[in-house]
């Protein structure tokens, strides 16, 4: 092998004990640049070893459980910002990089990267892509899926592809950058990724109405949706036993200040206001909760529905876990998305076969159903993507085509791919 | 399958009047909006003109068993040959697919066939308080399938982005005659992004016979800002500026004297005939919000040198203002017989060199250049002035094309930013792909269509799909069956 564990930085402190749903690989690689990536997933393409790329390690709970973890292969040393241009609004940066370094020397330029993803600063930019994660930012900013302009991916081929590049419109050729977005790297490893960067909103403010019941927050909600005001963020959640409607609003200090205002006016409830650093601490301390948490019997699902349905999909969910005793301490729904994410609380009683079960019951409630992490031993038997799509056999080609050996992370993607 | 019987089966299919098959019928399918000479073209045997989804599907199945390309066309506005068949094969116009299905104003999408009109989708969305973001300038004439088959941008994507941005699901016909939902109404589909990779895929992965659509709301107040400069360098100048203030306007456009020599006759849009140089900058959003940044903008332009800055808010005033830009290229005849409009894009902060550049190399050809493009994002598309009939004219114009390219890539640019690859740029592919980025996309396109079948011998440099050869075959076999190229 050309690398050894000796050169693990210090960055990664959990190396030693890195394991995806409890199997634990027996290497753990750390290339240092794109051509040594793309000829260890050869070798071990090669050799029928089995890769599971680990970037911050932030979401390795997501995906079913792989078949085989022989080798785990870490970006971390492809951690650098390759180039940046601010006056251009693009940067290229490394995989490795961590999310919260590399939004640190965007705002030295007054810049940002318009994504608020739960694993917060751990997350590196290849992981990030790698599961496609965003939140609640999505509501106005969309996801990374709007701002991936340009990527390079090692593939088990042994070659280095890239595609897009470093300007914002560019149709030259497939749109390859939303292809690997998302595909949990079973199509190649993200070596560098390019992105649209955006000015920082110059003000913000949060405004925060809590509620006895649901139903209150989602009218409140529907409410401000059609009064077209220009929100940022609009959640409803489940938050310390009440119900919470938190908007969020950015933009010139004047109209942020106008804007906030009116909407405490409108939403009922008890209303508090945060504003500047205040209302950013809230959002961060709010996405962590869509974290999975240590806690062994804790499940986290996240379900999709048309935006319009979100209400309905919240209390369809809670009156039918009720009925089969399972608790949901933590429900995040973001009503103008259709997105519900929920912590469930299957309490001792917890098995393989009663998140089976409660999968069903999800999947007879919302279009979309992804348990994004419950403890391993619980995820066989299931798959924990849920529906499997149409047109999957395309899929299928797809990772026949670029992963023939099934070298990076086999069964973890949607359909056991 | 000889062509008496393909035709026959295709009218059993879509009806008497929804196949063409006559030499003269055909002809006009050999064009799209590109330069006649800059792309070849063969014939099709036939266009067939379906209604339906399960009607595409069965012309599919047709084709596969006559052994046929297909080629999927819409208004046929392309400006880089993407509809224009290759090797013949059966054309599949959608423009009879042309309905708006649904307008859900809660959901805010729209559910549309293919066939229906850019414009006339925001226009019929404009009632309900919404618009589709994508404005490319053929937005009168050009459809949402094409806008989905070339991934098409316009003035408003600076801040709004491009097709694929405002596309949540599509309906698709695989080459093997299947018809699958990609995406749709929720988040978190699971698998790969297959809507992400059918956008900009130039018909050749699948036929999209339905797409789900998000809708943005109509903003509350829109300021359209006229700023003529004395040059480029200052226009330029003031661009870097309003971005380097953290404003993103919703559009940011610049036009060029020759331009303006064309357009200000033409439409009288009150662009100063002595300028240099014009920006043409939309701002929306919150009334307060639009006003603050439109003052903010103002004083940007004056301190860069323009010479007065013009406003405008109410919608008559705003298109007035818009005319002379979105009907730019329909005023080139007042200044040449032809125009070869190109379509690269540079990083921002190369903007001024590049056209510096591209002055260098309207002196060196004695051609004219008209620049008039999408400043805020760095999109050029300098219009070759030229007359066809005068020898070598054509050949000229590629040229000088070819130079534009070569510099935009040199600097970090892209071969195209809205208009597709199709034959016009084919050739210019390995400028900025090496063959393992070609491989990758191969790996795409195999994974839909194996065989080669929708819309040969685009995007990927001539002869470069082994499918390709193999779909030559299946052509020599046709041919031999009776049914060739007219």
């Amino acid at each position: 092998m050309p690398y050894s564990e000796s050169e693990v930085g210090s960055r990664q402190p959990s190396v030693e004990n890195v394991s995806i749903d409890g199997l634990f690989p027996s290497e753990v690689v750390v290339p240092g640049n794109a051509e040594e990536m793309a000829a260890f997933l050869a070798e071990a393409t090669a050799l029928g070893r089995a890769v599971s790329p680990v970037g911050g390690g932030t979401a390795l709970n997501l995906g079913n459980p792989p078949e085989r973890v022989d080798c785990v292969l870490l970006t971390q040393r492809l951690a650098g910002i390759i180039d940046y241009e601010p006056t251009d609004l693009v940067m290229s940066v490394g995989a490795g990089a961590r999310f919260g370094d590399v939004q640190a020397v965007l705002a030295e330029h007054g810049q940002r990267l318009s994504l608020d993803p739960p694993g917060g600063s751990d997350a590196t930019i290849g992981g990030l892509i790698a599961t496609g994660r965003s939140g609640p930012l999505r509501y106005s900013a969309g996801t990374l899926r709007d701002l991936l302009i340009g990527i390079a991916v090692a593939h088990p081929s042994g070659t280095v592809s890239k595609a897009g590049g470093m300007v914002v419109k560019n149709v030259s050729g497939y749109d390859m950058p939303r292809l690997y977005l998302g595909s949990l790297g079973t199509l190649g490893v993200v070596v560098s990724a390019n992105f649209k960067v955006l000015p920082r909103p110059r003000a913000e403010a949060t405004v925060i109405a809590v509620y006895d019941e649901p139903a209150k927050a989602f009218a409140a909600a529907g409410a401000l949706r059609e009064s077209r005001e220009p929100v940022a963020a609009l959640e409803v959640a489940f938050l310390e036993g009440a119900w919470h409607l938190a908007t969020r609003i950015e933009g010139r200090d004047e109209t942020v200040a106008a804007v906030a205002a009116r909407i405490a006016s409108r939403t009922g409830g008890d209303v508090t206001r945060l504003e500047g650093t205040a209302s950013a601490d809230w959002w961060v301390s709010y996405v962590a909760k869509h974290q999975v948490s240590d806690d062994e019997n804790t499940v986290l699902v996240r379900c999709g529905a048309r935006p319009k349905e979100t209400a309905a999909l919240v209390s369809g969910m809670l009156a039918a876990l009720n009925q089969i005793g399972i608790v949901t301490p933590y429900l995040a729904a973001s009503p103008g998305l259709g997105t519900v994410i929920a912590r469930l609380d299957l309490g001792s009683e917890g098995s393989a076969g009663l998140l089976a079960d409660v999968q069903g019951i999800l999947l007879g409630l919302a279009e979309t159903v992804t348990i994004q992490a419950a403890p391993p031993s619980w995820k066989h038997g299931i798959d924990v993507w849920g529906r499997l799509p149409e047109g999957f056999d395309v899929m299928r080609s797809l990772r026949t085509q670029f992963d023939p050996e099934r070298t990076i992370n086999p069964g973890r993607f949607a359909g056991f791919l | 399958m000889d062509r008496e019987t393909l035709v026959e089966k295709l009218r059993d299919v879509v009806g008497r009047d929804g196949v063409f098959s006559r030499p003269a019928d055909l002809l006009v399918y050999e064009y799209d909006g590109s330069v006649d000479g800059a792309v070849e073209t063969a014939a099709p045997s036939a266009v067939a003109l379906p209604t339906t989804a399960q009607q595409v599907a069965e012309i599919v199945l047709l084709a596969r068993q006559a052994g046929l390309p297909v080629v999927a066309r819409g208004a046929g506005t392309g400006l880089s040959g993407g509809a224009v068949p290759q090797r013949g094969g059966i054309i599949i116009s959608l423009t009879r697919m042309n309905r708006i299905l649904e307008i859900d104003r809660e959901d805010r999408t729209a559910l549309v066939e293919p066939g229906v009109i850019n414009l006339e989708l925001s226009e019929e969305t404009l009632g309900h308080g919404f618009f589709f973001a994508p404005d490319p300038s053929s937005q009168k004439a050009c459809t949402i399938g094409g806008n989905i088959a070339e991934n098409s941008g316009g003035p408003h994507c600076l801040k709004y982005g491009v097709t694929t941005n405002h596309i949540l699901g599509l309906e698709v016909v695989l080459p093997d005659g299947r018809v699958v939902w990609t995406g749709g109404r929720s988040t978190g589909y699971s698998g790969y992004d297959l809507t992400g990779a059918m956008v900009g895929s130039e018909g050749m992965l699948g036929i999209v016979t339905k797409a789900l659509v998000r809708l943005m709301p109509s903003p509350e107040a829109t300021l359209v800002l006229l700023a003529p400069f004395p040059d480029i360098e200052s226009a330029s100048h003031a661009t870097s500026r309003i971005i380097a203030a953290g404003i993103v306007p919703a559009a940011l456009e610049m036009m060029d004297n020759l331009t303006i020599q064309a357009v200000e006759p033409a439409y009288h849009a009150g662009y100063p005939m002595d300028a240099g140089a014009v920006l043409l900058i939309e701002i929306d959003g919150g009334a307060d919000d639009v006003r603050g940044t439109g003052q903010e903008i103002e004083a940007i332009c004056i301190g860069s040198g323009a010479t007065e800055v013009r406003s405008a808010t109410e919608r008559a005033e705003r298109d007035l203002l818009w005319k002379g830009r979105k009907m730019a290229l329909g005023a080139m005849g007042r200044l040449a017989p032809n125009y070869y409009l190109h379509d690269t894009v540079v990083p921002r902060s190369k903007l001024p060199a590049t056209l510096r550049r591209v002055e260098e190399i309207s002196r060196d050809f004695d051609l004219p250049i008209a620049n008039v493009f999408h400043a805020g994002d760095g999109n050029l598309h300098p219009l070759m002035l030229f007359d066809r009939r005068v020898n070598g004219a054509t050949e000229r114009v590629l040229e000088a094309s070819k130079e534009i390219i070569t510099y935009c890539v040199d600097v970090g640019g892209a071969l195209s930013g809205e208009h597709g690859i199709g034959t016009e740029k084919r050739g210019y592919m390995t400028l900025v792909y090496s063959a393992d980025d070609l491989a990758a996309m191969a790996g795409l396109k195999n994974s839909f269509d194996p065989a080669g079948m929708f819309n040969p011998e685009k995007v990927f440099p001539k002869g470069y799909m082994c499918g390709e050869v193999r779909a030559l075959r299946m052509q020599a076999m046709a041919q031999k069956l009776g049914i060739h190229a007219l």
